[in-house]
């Protein structure tokens, strides 16, 4: 059998290279690791959609409507939806302050996320590239970020590294309002929202929304692009090794022994994994060993499963009723506890059963492991406080399963229970991420790519890292934005 | 009829005192006004307690630009400048961690503690002397306008794009890391040992109300490895006779080139006609008028205390009150009968000519921090010890000696307010640290100063007692600082300039906003 290309995993990111690899004339193995397929979160570019004719072959977008609600302490609850319009009702209900507030609010986000969109779409920028195609990209970016304009630039520059904290406190004045949306800001952060830099990561939650909505769609992509023609998808093929002759690919590995020759690797498995784990030893140099063990991976949330019959709320439910309650709750995390009192989401997955997010639950916990009576402490905490934040006789939970970081990191293969592969903080972004020599998803092994979460753009547009990884294969153009 | 004066410097700080310095050294007709009785603003020395003199607010030079030191021949008014040559870290379980001038006796040390931490100090200390060689240019550097499409604009960001880009990709991604990451994370990628890590990371959250775990603090890390005495960087000095002495020197070169200085003169308005300042009418009634005022106060104290709302842009106005003081730093200076016995080094030794900080581990920092994120001052706090009676004996009576501890976090906005009790609380805290590492403390204090933000900001006038005039966080840096579009020294106000630390680059006692400011006047 001819050499193939071998692309691992088979979230958006992979089945998006492996098509655009495909469609090129490559034959191309994909090895799903076993890993059940899971919804898509986060937005799919349209022009990725327009390529791979992904709404003819059945995309389905899914946005929450509303999108958060909180309870309020005096009983009543604040809801953000869809329509900005609708969310300044229900503001005015806790702050016609806030409520008369919210539409600039939402225009001058909005602008800085259509700006990161447009990045988003382009695989990085090199700042110290020399080369004609460096250039006009740096160009190119400098110019798009000019023609936002003296408010919207400044907003960008100052925004960027701030607080979400600073940010919310410049806007609003409800605790309600500035802890719904920070929630959304630190989720899956280790961060708190007084940490710098965490209003980049509200924005990054902007991004493919409409003005006020920050909480990314979900969408069934990986499932259409898993049924489309021309690869070949094996589902519990789990890659173990990946060889390497003379510093180029040659090989990937199975579990079951199996190997697959290997013109190219395209691997969306987190860039430790992938070469710190996968790859032979002895090919890397230890400065990129050291780069790679670098990457910051600190996943805080743990998923619990709650039937209960008839909640009697509206979803999805975020339990984060201050800013400083949520620092709080991240305080304890960085000293590796459980917060006494987490930030937790809740949405329905199916008739009767919910789905608890339960952040911040550190994957490496100072006192030991995660065992059993650590899972039931998890649950038991998320039940109590579902209860306390709810009307009194408002639906009777039972818990169904607990997911703690180490079974995240187990089942979905994310690195210490991290999503995203690579946290979301100024220093792991564009040209860093997630290390600057990693950043064009090449790496210094010829023949092997990575994309993934870790890659840029990052978790915010899945599919969009695996289209440039492909095209850095393929040696082809970026991806143009419209 | 002409004015007396070209140019009026409302605060007579370090940097009030540079910009008057640089304006006559030009042949400009300057006076300086000062409310307080002696000029310095936060850099002053006083006898605090007869016979004990004080730094009592900024307390050691480093960040001072030596293009200043030459222009104003600063050591011919009487600048001196004595270098402090260690760190003692003490540790609880009663070790030590120094930090020595001297390579080898430093990487032994290091070794004692960690041999791979000795190892990698040496390339540490070359990427952050990189990087602050990276950064220094910026210090000298008027920041362009980014939305501004007027030629010198341009040109300044075209010129920077290429000094960044010239730093070659290893240099420009290592400043990247640096200018965004938390001083913690940065510094567990370099190093294991605690002791070593609390103590660097310590000069990451030097003024500012963030934690060592806060992103942007390893910024403020590389700030003050900018520090350069004579060329040598990341040496740190005293000057002699106190922080007061280099203020006096600016003012004595000053006063060398024709300014006038006025002590006991507050100004209590800037007077505008037509979008113009006039002058300055002073709290005594009296009524001085020039072509240009500039303001040495802090940005929120100038525009809105002395300008007045109704002369300004709403949006700027705005703006304004978008910049953020939150003071986060005490003071506490002592006299002692003896010198401090430190447990883990005991005896009168050379550790006691050089800074001591209490910053054990990152831990301890980021729970110090903790507290006072939610409005309490730390009561375990980070301190950094220095004896200026050690290395100038003049500061104290034969036989005594003085101790400056700078105090970290004491927030400004402390739950409840700060009050007498609160102070004296503070100084409490301070006193049970340090008595656990050098126990004769208690009964050595002959007299004890306790300096809180609220009371920086009713001696010195900065708002919220905040030491730089600002944050310094990477949102009010540079072309941002301090309100967008305004970063060049100018204002809304024509003839209306601002000197001080709240404009680029920022505080610590470095004096180039001051000289920026007086350039920028001098170029119309």
């Amino acid at each position: 059998m001819s050499a193939a290309t071998v692309v691992i995993g088979a979230g958006a990111d992979e089945l998006v290279a492996a098509h655009l690899v495909a469609r090129a004339g490559h034959r191309v193995v994909v090895l799903a690791q076993g890993i059940a397929p899971r919804p898509t979160v986060g937005w799919i570019p349209p022009a990725l959609a327009r390529a791979l004719e992904l709404d003819r072959h059945g995309l389905r977008v899914a946005t929450d409507d509303p999108w958060a609600v909180a309870p309020l302490a005096g009983g009543g609850r604040l809801e953000l939806w869809q329509s900005a319009e609708r969310s300044a009702a229900s503001i005015a209900r806790v702050s016609p302050r806030d409520a008369a507030r919210w539409p600039a609010f939402c225009d001058r986000m909005a602008r800085l996320a259509r700006f990161l969109e447009s990045v988003y779409q382009a695989p990085p920028p090199d700042p110290t590239g020399t080369g004609a195609g460096a250039i006009t990209e740096l160009a190119r970016l400098a110019w798009r970020a000019r023609r936002l304009g003296r408010a919207s630039l400044t907003d960008l520059l100052r925004v960027l590294p701030m607080p979400v904290a600073d940010l919310l406190d410049d806007w609003f004045e409800n605790d309600a309002l500035k802890g719904l949306l920070a929630a959304s800001a630190v989720a899956g952060l280790r961060h708190g929202p007084r940490a710098a830099g965490t209003a980049f990561a509200l924005l990054d939650r902007q991004v493919g929304n409409r003005p006020g909505v920050f909480r990314p769609p979900r969408s069934n992509a990986a499932q259409v692009l898993g049924t489309l023609p021309g690869i070949e998808l094996a589902g519990d093929a789990r890659a173990v090794r990946i060889a390497v002759r003379a510093g180029r690919v040659a090989a990937v590995v199975l579990a079951d022994g199996t190997e697959i020759a290997a013109e190219h690797v395209l691997s969306g498995l987190d860039p430790r994994r992938t070469l710190l784990e996968l790859v032979e030893p002895g090919w890397l140099d230890p400065d990129t060993i050291r780069a790679v063990r670098s990457i910051r991976a600190r996943g805080v949330v743990a998923e619990i499963e709650v039937n209960a019959a008839d909640p009697g709320l509206a979803m999805p439910l975020v339990v984060a009723p201050s800013l400083d309650y949520l620092e709080r709750a991240a305080d304890a995390a960085k000293y590796g506890a459980v917060s006494p009192e987490p930030l937790l989401v809740v949405r329905p997955v199916a008739a009767a059963r919910l789905a608890v997010e339960l952040q911040y639950a550190p994957y490496s916990l100072a006192g030991g492991r995660w065992d059993e009576r650590r899972r039931d402490g998890l649950a038991h905490t998320a039940i109590d406080l579902l209860r306390r934040s709810l009307p009194a006789g408002a639906g009777a939970f039972e818990v169904g399963a607990v997911r703690t970081p180490l079974d995240l990191e187990t089942e979905r293969g994310w690195p210490e229970a991290q999503a995203a592969h690579a946290e979301l903080a100024l220093d792991q972004v564009l040209w860093m991420r997630p290390t600057p020599a990693l950043a064009r998803y090449r790496t210094p092994i010829h023949g092997l790519y990575l994309c993934g979460p870790a890659l840029h753009p990052g978790p915010a547009a899945p599919g969009a890292a695996g289209a440039h990884a492909a095209r850095a294969l393929l040696g082809a153009t970026a991806l143009r934005p419209r | 009829m002409a004015n007396r004066w070209d140019a009026i410097v409302v605060g007579g700080g370090h940097n009030g005192l540079v910009a008057a310095a640089y304006l006559a050294r030009a042949g400009k007709r300057v006076v300086v006004l000062e409310r307080r009785e002696r000029v310095g603003g936060a850099a002053v020395s006083e006898e605090a307690f007869p016979g004990f003199r004080f730094s009592v607010f900024s307390y050691v030079v480093s960040l001072l630009r030596p293009e200043i030191i030459r222009d104003l021949d600063l050591p011919r008014h009487g600048l001196h400048i004595l270098p402090l040559e260690s760190t003692l870290t003490p540790l609880p379980n009663g070790d030590y961690l120094a930090q020595w001038n001297d390579h080898d006796r430093n990487r032994r040390e290091l070794a004692r503690h960690s041999l791979r931490d000795a190892e990698a100090y040496d390339e540490f200390g070359r990427t952050l002397h990189q990087m602050g060689r990276a950064m220094k240019p910026l210090l000298g550097l008027v920041p362009p306008d980014p939305a501004s499409w007027r030629p010198r604009d341009l040109a300044g960001l075209a010129r920077l794009g290429r000094h960044f880009r010239a730093l070659g990709p290893a240099q420009f991604h290592a400043l990247h890391k640096l200018a965004t990451m938390s001083a913690a994370d940065y510094l567990d990628e370099w190093f294991e040992g605690e002791a070593l890590k609390g103590t660097k990371a310590a000069s990451g959250i030097i003024g500012t109300l963030h934690g060592p775990r806060s992103p942007g603090t390893a910024y403020v890390l590389l700030h003050h490895y900018m520090g350069e005495l004579d060329g040598v960087f990341r040496a740190w000095g005293f000057a002699k006779g106190g922080n007061g002495s280099v203020s006096e020197a600016i003012a004595g070169a000053a006063r060398a080139f024709g300014a006038e200085v006025r002590t006991g003169a507050a100004v209590a308005q800037v007077l505008v006609a037509n979008g113009r300042a006039t002058g300055v009418t002073l709290e005594s009634g009296e009524e001085i008028r020039a072509e240009v005022v500039l303001s040495n106060a802090d940005p929120r104290r100038t525009f809105l205390d002395l300008v007045g709302e109704r002369h300004l842009p709403a949006e700027f106005v705005e703006a304004l009150g978008r910049f953020r003081f939150r003071g986060a730093s005490a003071k506490v200076n002592l006299a002692l009968d003896e010198l401090p016995n430190f447990a883990c080094m005991p005896g009168r030794g050379p550790h006691l000519r050089g800074a001591i900080s209490i910053s054990p581990s990152v831990d301890y920092l980021e729970r110090a921090f903790d507290e006072a994120k939610y409005g309490e001052f730390s009561r375990r706090p980070y301190l950094d010890i220095v004896i200026p009676s050690m290395i100038d004996p003049d500061m104290a009576p034969p036989g005594k000696h003085v101790m400056s501890i700078f105090v970290q976090y004491a927030p400004y906005h402390l739950a409840g307010g700060w009050t007498d009790a609160r102070r004296e609380a503070l100084g409490d805290a301070v006193v049970d640290t340090l008595a656990e590492y050098a126990p004769n403390v208690r009964r050595a204090i002959l007299h004890r100063q306790v300096v809180t933000p609220a009371d920086i900001e009713r001696l010195v006038g900065i708002s919220e007692g905040n030491i730089f005039h600002g944050e310094l966080t990477l949102q009010q840096l540079f072309f941002l600082r301090p309100v967008p579009a305004w970063a060049r020294y100018r204002t809304p106000i024509e003839g209306l300039y601002q000197c001080g630390s709240g404009t680029h680059p920022g505080g610590g006692v470095m004096g180039a906003p001051g000289r920026l400011a007086a350039l920028e006047i001098l170029r119309r």
